[in-house]
């Protein structure tokens, strides 16, 4: 663990301006002025304002605000919205990426918070769109109760029925996953390794921006050698960030 | 003298008769070249055309790092705790941020009172935990250092759930933790937090909800 920590201090110690190097953007404001703020927030007071068709050099993003850099090295950020405005010394639109669009996104990933096996669950998942409506999803969670404690993991494929449902949408699925259990309170479980099948039902819908939640109820089936037929209920919810 | 005047006037003669025979005559081995005549409609392009690249704008919306501090372990004392810290910016208020940190848990007052007795062996004193929080920014703001300085900073609130492993057992979590951000540099963020991780235990011999409440100093790069 300390190594770990020794790592990330390193990296941190050896982390440069990466920003730095290379060709940077740049930008002719074409509204009567661009506005920019000390801070990465709309509460940030406004230090510096660039007039009609100078230009800004684009420095890199934090989440929705873009720091800039005024003809005379005056710095500041400026919002999405009003730097979408300005364009290329070429009098192209500038290209300042947009939202990915929620019903056709590709990538997720999330954790929230459920119940397998009634016990409490913590779950994280990586998620990717093979087509709007397709997914291939990879879940790994682990199961805290009060005579054993599981990891699962499993990878599966999950149907949208309505993709273009932003608020809510159902969804479906099917998949094989695997579970560890270790004993908390003796005796040991007969077998502590097991192969697993699953179907799910869920939903899914649009928060805001990037950010969306994710409902799932799954039933499981072991695969087990002890001659009895062992199925698992499990539902989650959690939140997840989509690009 | 008299003929051989003649011969000279008759050679001089011949001469400049050989020049009238072939005057208007052209030349045998002149090639005759006609000069194109250019479109008017056809501009030809006087500049070579290069490719233009748009350079990408660099997101820097992860956040990582490493704290230290101290963690009070509910009856087993205040303990340095290590940990790494990573965070992803979805928005200006929202980030979700995972945690990962050990400690070794001191000994209980029974412990300390009667030497003999062992609540937990000494493997199972090694605390870890790690935790999946949502947090937001809740006052955004400016700290002032003196008169010429300002650095960016954000108090935010963080709520999450993880593993504890204690006692050489893993315990669901819940966290609760407030925090301050200051931002050093736009990259560069230090952190102080405290942070509750609560959970059941049946460790002092009743089952019961333990606060193990933890105050950290972090250091942050973004990137």
């Amino acid at each position: 663990m300390r190594r770990l920590l020794a790592s990330v201090l390193l990296m941190q110690a050896l982390c440069v301006d990466f920003a730095c190097a290379g060709e940077r953007l740049q930008l002719v404001v074409t509204q009567p002025f661009l506005e920019m703020r000390s801070g990465p927030g709309r509460g940030y007071p406004v230090v510096y304002v660039v007039g009609r068709d100078e230009t800004v050099t684009v420095l890199y993003s934090r989440t929705d605000w873009f720091k800039v850099r005024a003809p005379r090295g005056q710095e500041g950020w400026t919002r999405r919205e009003e730097l979408a405005l300005t364009a290329l010394p070429s009098g192209a639109a500038a290209p300042i990426p947009p939202y990915p669009d929620f019903t056709s996104h590709r990538w997720e990933v999330g954790g929230g918070y459920g119940v397998y096996n009634r016990e409490n669950l913590v779950t994280a998942y990586a998620d990717y769109g093979l087509t709007d409506s397709i997914d291939i999803e990879a879940v790994v969670q682990q199961a805290f109760g009060t005579l054993d404690n599981r990891v699962v993991a499993s990878i599966g494929l999950r149907h949208t029925f309505i993709p273009e449902w932003k608020w809510f949408s159902p969804t479906a699925g099917i998949g094989t996953a695997y579970q560890h259990i270790a004993d908390k309170v003796p005796p040991a479980p007969l077998e502590s390794n097991n192969q697993m099948a699953y179907v799910s039902l869920g939903a899914r819908g649009f928060i805001t921006r990037r950010f969306m939640w994710r409902a799932d109820w799954r039933h499981y089936v072991v695969f087990n050698n002890l001659n009895v037929y062992e199925d698992l209920e499990e539902w989650k919810f959690g939140l997840a960030v989509f690009f | 003298m008299e003929i051989r005047l003649s011969s000279i006037l008759l050679a001089a003669a011949l001469l400049s008769g050989c020049g009238w025979f072939h005057r208007g005559e052209k030349p045998q081995n002149q090639v005759v070249v006609e000069e194109p005549q250019p479109d008017p409609s056809i501009v030809e392009p006087q500049v070579t055309r290069r490719a233009v690249t748009t350079p990408r704008i660099k997101a820097k919306d992860v956040e990582l790092g490493a704290y230290f501090g101290a963690l009070s372990i509910q009856d087993f004392g205040v303990n340095p705790v290590y940990g790494a810290r990573l965070a992803y910016h979805v928005s200006e208020d929202v980030f979700l941020e995972g945690l990962v940190a050990t400690s070794k848990a001191g000994t209980t007052s029974l412990e300390d009172e009667f030497p003999q007795i062992t609540v937990i062996s000494n493997a199972g004193r090694h605390f870890t935990y790690y935790d999946l929080d949502l947090g937001y920014n809740v006052l955004p703001g400016e700290i002032f250092l003196g008169r010429g300085r300002a650095f960016n900073s954000q108090l935010y609130v963080t709520v999450g759930m993880g593993d504890v492993k204690f006692a050489e057992t893993d315990q669901f979590a819940l966290n609760f933790g407030v925090g301050e951000r200051l931002l050093i540099t736009d990259w560069l963020a230090m952190h102080l937090d405290v942070r509750d991780h609560v959970f059941e235990t049946s460790l002092t011999g009743r089952t019961k909800n333990v606060d193990n409440i933890e105050a950290t100093l972090g250091l942050t790069t973004f990137f």
